[in-house]
């Protein structure tokens, strides 16, 4: 997960930063700025968007609880009108409840916001370069409701239905703690394939409209008409 | 079918006082009955008008000829060789030649010839049922009408008796077949057919008996009915033409067979209403089993006389006991079988008596024997108490099984309601133990770094102590979170996670974490909780935060793999750094301490879970090597 794009210059990277607290926004603001990235920070939802008018960041950065509404409409709205923004998730634990929710309507992914500030800036690196983070706990989360049959355990939906049986084996070893090398090996597949998979399963986990949500949901025999 | 008595409540009015009163009751009820069918039998039965009916005939018999006016009876004798002979005359016209004429013998016993100017036109020997004296069979015959001739006509009937009771001719009627025939079709119906119908339903009775008894072997009463049942239907069945019978003595002994038949139904009665078998009851068919023997091994003439002698009265005898059990029965239980038999009993005494002053020519005597039809009585009777019974049984098993089924339901209920309570209090008391796991892990971790946090910043100077302390915090609310979810008893996903926030402690560090797994990894453990997983998470914890802290690694392994041995496959899980190491006594320095009430913590943690800790520590570094047991233990752990 450490490897850093060196092709990408950090400059040209702009960054919509969306957090409300402002000790953390001033963190991560920092982090971001001592990283060399462009990076404009919001408080709330309001100029969130207002920024969003104006310019198009190559990244957003939200957080979920917002003053003014929840990050998942922003990621929602933004996932809709720039289809290039990558979008990442601020989170407190790194839990599936908010990741799992803000990749399900197109975020790719998430920082925690205690993450040290190298970490913070790699991350954002890794995310422009196609390789998406994942956590052991969300991989975990991911495949097991991939098992799950009879009764839809808690937590938010998640249609698992696109994945391959390939995919699902990456999230496997990741859920295990292997990593991407013995992953990779024991798949037979090129260790620098991997991140990219998981940006992939990422896309396949979106719900991307309401209309495909029910026709999803009809797919996998969840709704009956 | 056990009903017991109905119980005598304690009521007010004693039980003797009862008992009579029944008594009286019953007693009263059979006289009316009685009276009734004698007001019945004396009832004349419908004739023909009176201008056909010949009365004064001539009688030649034995030699001696006189007049006679009918009916006249003659002396019982033996043979078919020498029989009476009545001789009268009637008149007819040509203007009567209307339709054909008949002669019409409403009674007579045994057999008569009818001539007819000299020609024979009916010889009743040829009808079986006419040759039985107990059944009242009338016969009829169409005279040809070449035969008849204008003025007197002569009509002589002889008159066949072949004992044991007398010979006997009622009034003979002679006119238009259309109006005679009426009056012989209705005496054929009632003694004639009706009785064959009885004998039928009977053959049908016993047949169902004997499936009864066969099925139900300790129910010896049913057996008794089936026999008298299948004497009384092979009574009315075997043809008895007289002279012509292929097997003569067994023909005639199951005519005879009727005190038999009474003794069977006795029988039946004392076992069916008194539910045991007096000692000396098997007398009932000694009479019965002496007729029949006399049947078979003598000559007609003596089976008739012993039928005579000891066959009646048996019968009688029966009869009257047969009232005696059923009576007593009926005061005991007041039933309706028993009520119904009880009032069948006596039809049946009274037409006996009846017919028995007959033949004894007390009663004026037209001959007409009611013994055998009253005989369907009773069996209507048993037929209907049986019914009754069988109905009865019906009912109780009905209720026992709707009994039974509420009996169940409420049970099931109550089991459901326990189960329900029992289902709610293990719930509740998981809830609690989860909550008490939640708690202390909250307090043994995240409490105890909040605290430090709150002391650190009291201080205000160590900022990068409070640092460590909160992203310790974090780090432990992310365990116990993790620690949540199920995992299906595959500790390597609670090992996945412990890696990502593992790496993310180490890299601000400069430390590099080696992550060796043997494939396939650790065992998966179907008994592995939650309380084990944290103790095992915080003890690897405890295990890189000494590397950490004290050791001044610059590498930490961490290898996990299955291992084998006589008890099967176990998981171990090995952090080795290659740090300063440190001593494990409790006189070294402060790192030494610190490190040393870790290492206790260990070890407590691993005990927790059934598991083994096992610490080496030199200068070139520390292992802790984590055996797992081969089961985890079961319920909560402290």
């Amino acid at each position: 997960m450490t490897s850093p794009a060196e092709d990408i210059q950090a400059k040209d990277i702009s960054i919509l930063l969306v957090e409300d607290d402002p000790p953390t926004n001033w963190r991560l603001k920092d982090a971001l700025e001592k990283a060399g990235f462009d990076v404009v920070a919001a408080m709330t939802l309001a100029e969130a968007r207002a920024s969003l008018e104006s310019r198009r960041p190559r990244v957003l950065l939200t957080d979920l609880q917002l003053p003014d509404g929840h990050g998942i409409e922003l990621i929602r709205e933004t996932r809709a009108r720039l289809p290039d923004t990558e979008i990442m998730v601020i989170s407190i634990l790194g839990d599936e409840e908010s990741v799992i929710s803000a990749i399900t309507v197109g975020a790719t992914g998430y920082i925690l916001k205690d993450a040290f500030p190298t970490d913070i800036a790699a991350t954002v690196r890794e995310l422009v370069a196609g390789h998406s983070p994942i956590s052991a706990s969300i991989a975990r989360f991911i495949v097991r409701r991939t098992q799950s049959a009879a009764e839809p355990p808690p937590g938010p939906q998640l249609n698992t239905a696109k994945l391959t049986p390939r995919e699902i084996d990456i999230l496997w070893g990741i859920a295990k703690g292997f990593s991407y090398a013995e992953i990779a090996s024991h798949l037979g597949m090129s260790r620098q394939t991997v991140p990219g998979h998981i940006k992939s399963i990422y896309r396949k986990l979106e719900v991307h409209t309401r209309g495909e949500a029910v026709f999803e949901a009809l797919q996998q025999g969840l709704i009956k008409l | 079918m056990t009903d017991e008595a109905k119980p005598l409540s304690a009521a007010p009015v004693s039980r003797p006082r009862i008992v009579v009163s029944r008594i009286a009751q019953y007693v009263l009820l059979q006289i009316i009955i009685a009276a009734l069918c004698i007001l019945a039998l004396r009832h004349p039965l419908p004739e023909p008008p009176a201008r056909y009916l010949l009365t004064v005939f001539t009688l030649h018999d034995r030699g001696a000829t006189r007049e006679v006016m009918l009916p006249a009876f003659v002396p019982s004798r033996s043979g078919m060789d020498d029989p009476a002979m009545f001789t009268g005359s009637f008149g007819w016209t040509h203007s009567d030649a209307g339709g054909a004429w008949s002669v019409y013998l409403p009674r007579f016993t045994n057999g008569v010839e009818v001539i007819v100017n000299g020609t024979s036109i009916l010889d009743s020997r040829r009808d079986p049922s006419a040759n039985r004296p107990d059944r009242d069979t009338p016969e009829i015959a169409v005279i040809p009408a070449s035969l008849l001739h204008d003025g007197a006509n002569e009509l002589a009937i002889r008159l066949y008796v072949w004992g044991p009771i007398s010979g006997f001719l009622d009034r003979p009627f002679v006119g238009p077949d259309d109006v005679l025939r009426p009056y012989f079709e209705q005496r054929t119906l009632w003694f004639v057919t009706l009785p064959t119908v009885f004998s039928a339903w009977q053959g049908i009775l016993a047949v169902i008996l004997v499936v009864l008894w066969a099925v139900r072997r300790h129910e010896i009463a049913y057996g008794m009915l089936a026999g008298a049942m299948a004497l009384g239907a092979m009574q009315t069945f075997l043809v008895t033409v007289v002279d012509q019978p292929r097997h003569p003595e067994l023909n005639a002994t199951l005519i005879a067979s009727a005190p038999l038949e009474s003794g069977f139904v006795l029988a039946f009665a004392i076992l069916f209403f008194t539910r045991r078998w007096p000692r000396h009851a098997a007398l009932v068919f000694v009479p019965g089993v002496l007729v029949m023997l006399a049947g078979l091994l003598g000559t007609p003439q003596l089976l008739r006389t012993v039928f005579m002698v000891l066959g009646i009265p048996a019968i009688g005898i029966n009869l009257l006991l047969l009232a005696a059990v059923v009576a007593w029965s009926e005061l005991r239980r007041q039933d309706v079988p028993s009520l119904l038999l009880g009032c069948a009993v006596t039809i049946v005494i009274t037409c006996l008596a009846h017919d028995l002053l007959e033949v004894a020519q007390i009663l004026p005597d037209r001959r007409i024997f009611f013994s055998r039809l009253s005989y369907s009585v009773l069996l209507i009777a048993i037929g209907a108490g049986l019914t009754w019974r069988f109905a009865g049984a019906l009912n109780r098993v009905d209720g026992f099984a709707a009994h039974l089924v509420i009996q169940l339901r409420e049970a099931e209920e109550k089991l459901r309601a326990a189960f329900a309570r029992e289902q709610e209090q293990a719930r509740a008391a998981e809830l609690a133990r989860e909550r008490t796991r939640l708690m202390r892990d909250l307090h043994d971790g995240l409490g105890g770094q909040l605290v430090s946090i709150v002391a650190l910043s009291e201080r205000g100077e160590d900022t990068g102590g409070i640092g460590d302390a909160a992203r310790a915090a974090l780090k432990d609310l992310r365990l116990v979170i993790d620690s949540m979810d199920d995992i299906g008893g595959d500790l390597m996903l609670a090992l996945g996670s412990w890696r990502d926030r593992v790496a993310a402690q180490l890299r601000p560090h400069g430390i590099a974490l080696n992550w060796q797994i043997t494939p396939p990894g650790l065992p998966v453990h179907p008994e592995l909780r939650p309380s084990h997983v944290i103790q095992i998470v915080r003890l690897l914890d405890e295990a890189v935060t000494n590397a950490v802290k004290h050791a001044g690694a610059r590498t930490i392994t961490v290898r996990i793999a299955t291992l084998n041995d006589a008890t099967g496959p176990y998981g171990s899980i090995t952090v080795r750094d290659d740090g300063k190491g440190f001593a494990p006594a409790a006189e070294g320095s402060g790192n030494d301490r610190a490190a040393g009430r870790g290492l206790r913590n260990m070890q407590t943690r691993a005990a927790r879970c059934g598991a083994t800790c096992e610490v080496v520590s030199s200068a070139t570094g520390t292992r802790v090597r984590l055996t797992l047991p081969h089961r985890f233990p079961d319920g909560d752990i402290r």
